[in-house]
């Protein structure tokens, strides 16, 4: 242990070699100096001047992580210990570091705006080889802290996180622009960038994802990552673990079956139309609440559209047989139709055989959208089938949809918004601990996003638009909005409250009810009547069956 | 209440057993009165029922009965669901809702609502049982996953923690 006083530092600096002082040799400290030196470092037996302090850290993080990056010359430093002389740190320092083959001189700053909190890339950094080693320097001198690796390791994977989505930005705007050479080498970029990041869990995932789906438009061109396909089959195994993993679909089935049950008060002859029966999840629950209602069950007519099975089975008839069974347990008469139609709008609607005399209700969960084209025009197939949903005059129309803005015509704006979009689900399966639902779920969500990125014209389906545009687009077609009631809404609140997360929220919103996570709307849930403007309820002649 | 109730039953029990089984009094012995029997079960708690299921192997028989369930589900909900048990029954019987839905339901949403609420609660688990009944009888082709006799099928399974058996 060195004591602070002059003698004892005249005396090392003595015996110290000529490469370690920066002082003029051989240094009679001034009283003035002596000042200077760092009391707590001192007592340790190291004398660095206070207003070194900041470089000597930087140097030995630098040192270390040499070190840590070549052990060979490091054992080669250790046995040479006699030219150095260690309690003057800052010159020790700098003299390993000069034995080591990597050049201390980083390239320019790694500049953290803090009013954005992204990064601003110098031109130098661009350029340079993003290996290890300079990397944790860069961040080391943003860090300021000696021994906590923790931090350092932490913050570069932020920083990763942020350079990933800056870079799926311009990578998305040079798409935009026609530039796939240099979209090509930013999708390079970002595939090494993405093994530094953890992909486990966080934006590294989400952009995983997206990254896979900017690579399939660059390479296999769009129309080439349709979801379509996967089998119906396979989409119908993904949307079920999608229903297990998170509460989204158990609130549009829970909502939709209040809105429905309300509406069919009073009636004895109902008949349900769904868009896309999948497994039919949706329909116990109406069933059971149907029987329990007071004054007894009505006559239960379900019509359930699907695609078709290519294989033989017929799994829009097995459904059907399982809720009869299951209607039969409760007593509640019960007729089930399949309508296989591997598209909504080549559905007609004798197709459905609507008794006149029956409530209908119509329930679309997720499928609406499909039928959008980019372009707004007068026969486009939503305004067809609309126009022949509004024909059956149904009592009900329960509309629930992705709140996302999906549809844009510019490539780079619907990219940020399903970027925004996707990553905010994503944040919230998280908190979904049930294997192998989350995992499926998961896939479930980038058939989506792979749509959504990286296919165009008829084969992207995924146009999600938000509640504002589907309320003028449902007004215009001659629906009236219901407002969907406390029940629906205390029903929702309980059954997220079930969900262990704690983020999820319900939000009324003009009558509608919308599920989000952190107050970021996720899916929205509405009910429409139909305006009976039109004198005849049957539908004209010339759509009835051809006799 | 009960429990006291349950104590002094045992103890008159084991009265009997210990000694001055020369006395000739008139012994109470609850076992000989099943219908009071089952009024002291009926109002018993969860896990209460569970213990008393244990004793012996008629308590067994009684604990396993599905009213006495139905009174442990619709016990506190006001007012009291009716025309309810037959679909209860096909679905799968109160203990089974009790177990799969009520419970967690209840334990979940207890700690903010209070017995006002418990019909909505009611409602919500009935419904989430036809669910849990419905899946359970497209069984194993449906998703490749067996569903055994006891466990909850996989839509009840946000309900479950990982933590309890």
């Amino acid at each position: 242990m060195v004591l602070y006083d002059s003698t004892a530092l005249a005396g090392n600096s003595s015996g110290s070699s000529s490469s370690s002082s920066s002082k003029p040799p051989p240094p009679p400290l001034q009283p003035q100096q002596q000042q200077e030196i760092d009391g707590l470092l001192a007592g340790a037996g190291y004398k660095v001047r206070s207003s070194e302090l900041r470089k000597v850290a930087q140097r030995l993080e630098r040192l270390e992580t040499a070190m840590v990056n070549s052990p060979a010359d490091f054992s080669q430093l250790a046995s040479d210990t006699i030219h150095y002389n260690p309690s003057d740190l800052a010159s020790w320092v700098d003299s390993l570091l000069s034995e080591f083959a990597q050049p201390p001189t980083c390239p320019s700053e790694f500049v953290m705006d803090p009013v954005t909190n992204q990064t601003v890339v110098n031109d130098a950094w661009t350029t340079t080889e993003p290996n290890m080693p300079q990397v944790h320097q860069n961040i080391s001198y943003e860090q300021q802290s000696l021994n906590n690796q923790l931090t350092v390791v932490t913050a570069m994977e932020e920083d990763s996180g942020i350079r990933l989505v800056h870079m799926l930005m311009t990578c998305a705007e040079c798409i935009q622009r026609g530039d796939f050479p240099l979209a090509t080498s930013f999708l390079e970029d970002m595939q090494g960038l993405l093994t530094r990041v953890n992909t486990v869990c966080g934006i590294g995932k989400v952009a995983g994802h997206f990254i896979d789906a900017l690579g399939r438009r660059i390479f296999q061109g769009i129309g080439g990552g349709s979801i379509n396909g996967g089998s119906a089959y396979e989409n119908e195994i993904l949307y079920h673990h999608f229903y297990e993993a998170c509460p989204y679909l158990k609130f549009a089935h829970f909502t939709a079956n209040q809105a429905i049950l309300e509406a069919f008060d009073g009636h004895d002859c109902v008949h349900v139309v769904d868009f896309n029966l999948m497994h039919g999840l949706q329909w116990p629950a109406l069933i059971q609440a149907l029987a329990l209602r007071p004054g007894g069950p009505p006559l239960l007519r379900l019509t359930g559209i699907g695609p078709p099975s290519p294989d033989g089975r017929d799994s829009l008839r097995e459904i059907g047989l399982r809720l009869a069974e299951l209607a039969r347990s409760v007593n509640v008469r019960f007729a089930f139709r399949g309508v296989a139609a591997s598209r909504l709008e080549d559905v007609k609607p004798w197709m459905l055989e609507v008794n006149p005399k029956e409530s209908v209700a119509v329930n679309s969960i997720m499928q609406l959208h499909r039928l959008l084209g980019s372009e707004p025009n007068r026969n486009s197939p939503v305004e067809t089938v609309l126009s022949w949903i509004r024909s059956l005059n149904p009592k009900i129309m329960t509309v629930v949809e992705q709140e996302a803005n999906h549809n844009q015509p510019g490539f780079l704006d619907r990219f940020t918004e399903a970027l925004h979009y996707y990553s905010t689900m994503f944040d919230s399966l998280e908190a979904c601990t049930v294997q192998p639902d989350k995992a499926l779920a998961e896939i479930y969500i980038q058939r989506e996003i792979t749509n959504v990125v990286s296919c165009e014209g008829s084969a992207r389906v995924e146009r999600h638009e938000p509640l504002a545009r589907w309320r003028t687009r449902l007004s215009g077609a001659g629906f009236r909005p219901l407002h969907l009631g406390s029940n629906a809404y205390k029903q929702a609140s309980m059954l997220l409250t079930l969900f262990s997360a704690e983020g999820y929220s319900v939000e009324e919103n003009d009558g509608c009810l919308t599920l989000g996570w952190h107050s970021r709307p996720l899916i929205a849930a509405s009910a429409w009547q139909a305006l009976s403007d039109a004198p005849a309820e049957f539908p004209a002649p010339d759509t009835h069956r051809p006799s | 209440m009960v429990q006291s109730h349950h104590r002094g039953c045992h103890r008159q029990g084991n009265h009997e057993t210990v000694g001055e089984s020369k006395e000739k009094r008139p012994k109470f012995f609850i076992n000989d009165h099943v219908d009071i029997l089952i009024e002291i079960l009926k109002r018993l708690d969860c896990r209460s029922l569970c213990v008393a299921a244990s004793v012996c192997r008629l308590w067994c028989t009684i604990a396993r009965n599905d009213s006495l369930w139905e009174n442990l589900c619709f016990r506190h909900a006001s007012p009291p669901p009716t025309s309810v048990r037959s679909v209860v029954l096909a679905l799968g019987g109160y203990k089974r809702l009790y177990m799969g839905c009520v419970r967690p339901v209840r334990r979940r949403l207890g700690r903010a609502r209070r017995a006002s609420w418990a019909g909505d609660e009611v409602q919500l688990s009935l419904s989430l049982f036809c669910v849990d009944y419905y899946e359970r009888l497209g069984g194993s082709n449906s998703n490749g996953r067996l569903v055994g006799e006891s466990s909850p099928s996989s839509s009840l399974m946000f309900l479950c923690k990982p933590v309890n058996v």
